[in-house]
């Protein structure tokens, strides 16, 4: 008898529990508070555990409330089960457009596609989603082309022979086979440029320190290290200056990003390819706006270009953008 | 001991159908066979260039011609003649000259098309590796909203100048020309938007189609 009666204590507390974290987990409500009479427009991004992220999220967000509409940003964690949770949220939570930045090109379709079907368009930014039916447009960085221009610059650089490193992204995210096929479409026709290993610091900063570490240990000549994004140069600009290597080896990023943009003034990083955060975004949430109010005919793949930024043209640009622009 | 056999038994029923109902593949292979299964970039260069780009080649402007708008009037020219697939800087353009050899690099040939007395007017690629989308923006024939990843729209590109390589650079190479031969050509070229701001334009950089050596010195 007070076995069962422990049982049942135990029964109720369990289920208290597990409605107290449910409450807990309840996710932000379009109309939510003073919010109501707006609509509200959802920002989801792969990842805020890097700036170059949070300025495109930011600047989305922004941007939609400059048009008149509320935002609300959720962070997906690079984690496509999370973010299939957001979309779910989204489509009960009652608002009007997605400005998406996907964590995984085939592994994100499901998430637009029940967007879709719920009537939410999708509005894919700079990482792309492996279909051209479901998302409203998707507005990408232009990786491959962007990655050509500074193969070329690399190959130049290195007066056509020598031994590097790669450091790729995440391996299941389309940017990273764009950036290094797009520079291997260069540098491979070089026989005397010889890359030394590849490996992934999964677009991470403190994993691209720790790859290269281990990296130089095997390989300590090496003359250059190319990343697939910006916090990765930086880590691996770290890891060469442990090393007392980083004057003698070049680094090359990718992105724009704020800490790059400085090192390439101070001569540390040599190169990187300036992809632009914030027009993506700011387009992003103009065509939303333009789709709400009942314009269809979207291209369903609008590449943006990247551009070549270097010790030469430095002074053009500033971090996430070029300094012309807003 | 009847037991230790039936468990024994039923183990090795689960570890067979297991083992033959599961198998482990890596993602990205199977992701990248299935690209390749569907998308064949070669394929599509060739039809391309052997019945497509032929239909739009009468649009080439002359590079003289351009080169003049360019200077005069660069939104107008872009507006004219300038093709980008998305948001871009720079604008492919199809062009065709006639002109001197001025000299021969490792990798190009620097033309004149005003004369022998003049500057070079034109670069034209002629190594045996050619970068760049120039072509494949210029015939503005390749819609990047017609596939499902962009990757498939890349490789047309390097396919496209593997082709120009092969079937335009190398012959004309076989033919030895020299500084002093008058040579016609048509190809696509990239300029940025910005790039008389700070001084004129006077010579761009070709991707040759065609490329033909019209006499020798």
């Amino acid at each position: 008898m007070v076995k069962k009666f422990v049982l049942l204590i135990l029964v109720i507390l369990s289920l208290a529990l597990f409605v107290f974290s449910c409450k807990q987990k309840k996710q932000p409500q379009a109309g939510d508070e003073e919010s109501k009479g707006k609509k509200t427009i959802a920002v989801v991004v792969s990842t805020l555990n890097n700036p170059w992220f949070v300025v495109l999220g930011n600047t989305a967000k922004e941007r939609a409330e400059e048009l008149g509409y509320e935002a609300t940003i959720f962070d997906s964690q690079n984690d496509t089960a999370k973010e299939s949770d957001h979309f779910e949220n989204i489509i009960t939570g009652g608002y009007v457009a997605i400005l998406f930045n996907p964590t995984d090109a085939d592994g994100s379709i499901a998430n637009v596609k029940k967007a879709k079907e719920a009537g939410l368009p999708t509005f894919c930014i700079d990482r792309e989603i492996n279909a051209n039916d479901v998302a409203a447009t998707q507005i990408l960085s232009d990786n491959y082309t962007g990655c050509v221009e500074l193969g070329q610059y690399f190959v130049g650089k290195m007066n056509k022979k020598g031994t590097y490193v790669e450091l790729l992204g995440i391996l299941g995210d389309n940017n990273t086979w764009n950036r290094s096929k797009g520079f291997h479409s260069v540098v491979d026709n070089y026989p005397e440029l010889k890359m030394v290993a590849q490996q992934s610091a999964e677009f991470d900063r403190t994993k691209a320190m720790e790859v290269l570490e281990s990296i130089l240990q095997a390989n300590p000549e090496i003359d250059a290290v190319f990343c697939g994004n910006d916090a990765m140069a930086m880590g691996a600009y770290q890891a060469l200056a442990a090393a007392g290597k980083a004057e003698k080896v070049m680094v090359f990023g990718f992105d724009g990003a704020k800490d790059v943009i400085d090192s390439i003034q101070e001569g540390k990083i040599v190169a990187t390819g300036m992809q632009f955060p914030k027009k993506m975004a700011r387009m992003a949430a103009e065509q939303a706006d333009e789709y709400i109010k009942g314009k269809r005919d979207f291209p369903q793949k609008v590449p943006v270009a990247v551009e070549l930024v270097t010790q030469e043209n430095i002074d053009k640009y500033t971090a996430y953008g070029r300094q012309s622009e807003p | 001991m009847k037991k230790v056999y039936k468990y024994a038994v039923a183990v090795a029923i689960v570890v067979f159908l297991g083992y033959f109902s599961i198998s482990f593949e890596n993602l990205d292979d199977v992701r990248e066979q299935r690209r390749k299964a569907t998308f064949n970039a070669a394929r599509y260069a060739r039809d391309f260039r052997d019945n497509q780009l032929v239909h739009v080649l009468d649009q080439a402007i002359d590079v003289n011609e351009l080169i003049e708008l360019f200077n005069s009037n660069m939104s107008e020219a872009i507006k004219r003649y300038g093709k980008a697939p998305g948001v871009s800087r720079n604008y492919a353009y199809l062009i065709e000259g006639r002109g001197q050899i001025l000299s021969i690099g490792d990798d190009f040939l620097d033309v004149s098309t005003r004369g022998p007395q003049t500057q070079s007017n034109a670069k034209i690629l002629s190594g045996l590796y050619i970068p760049g989308n120039a072509v494949r923006d210029a015939s503005g024939l390749v819609d990047v909203s017609t596939f499902s990843d962009t990757m498939k729209f890349n490789e047309i590109s390097g396919e496209i100048n593997k082709i120009i390589v092969k079937e335009v650079i190398q012959p004309f190479l076989d033919k030895k020309p020299q500084p002093g031969d008058t040579i016609s050509f048509l190809g696509a070229t990239q300029v940025a938007q910005d790039a008389t701001e700070e001084k004129e334009l006077q010579l761009i950089e070709v991707i040759p189609i065609r490329l033909e050596l019209e006499s020798s010195l």
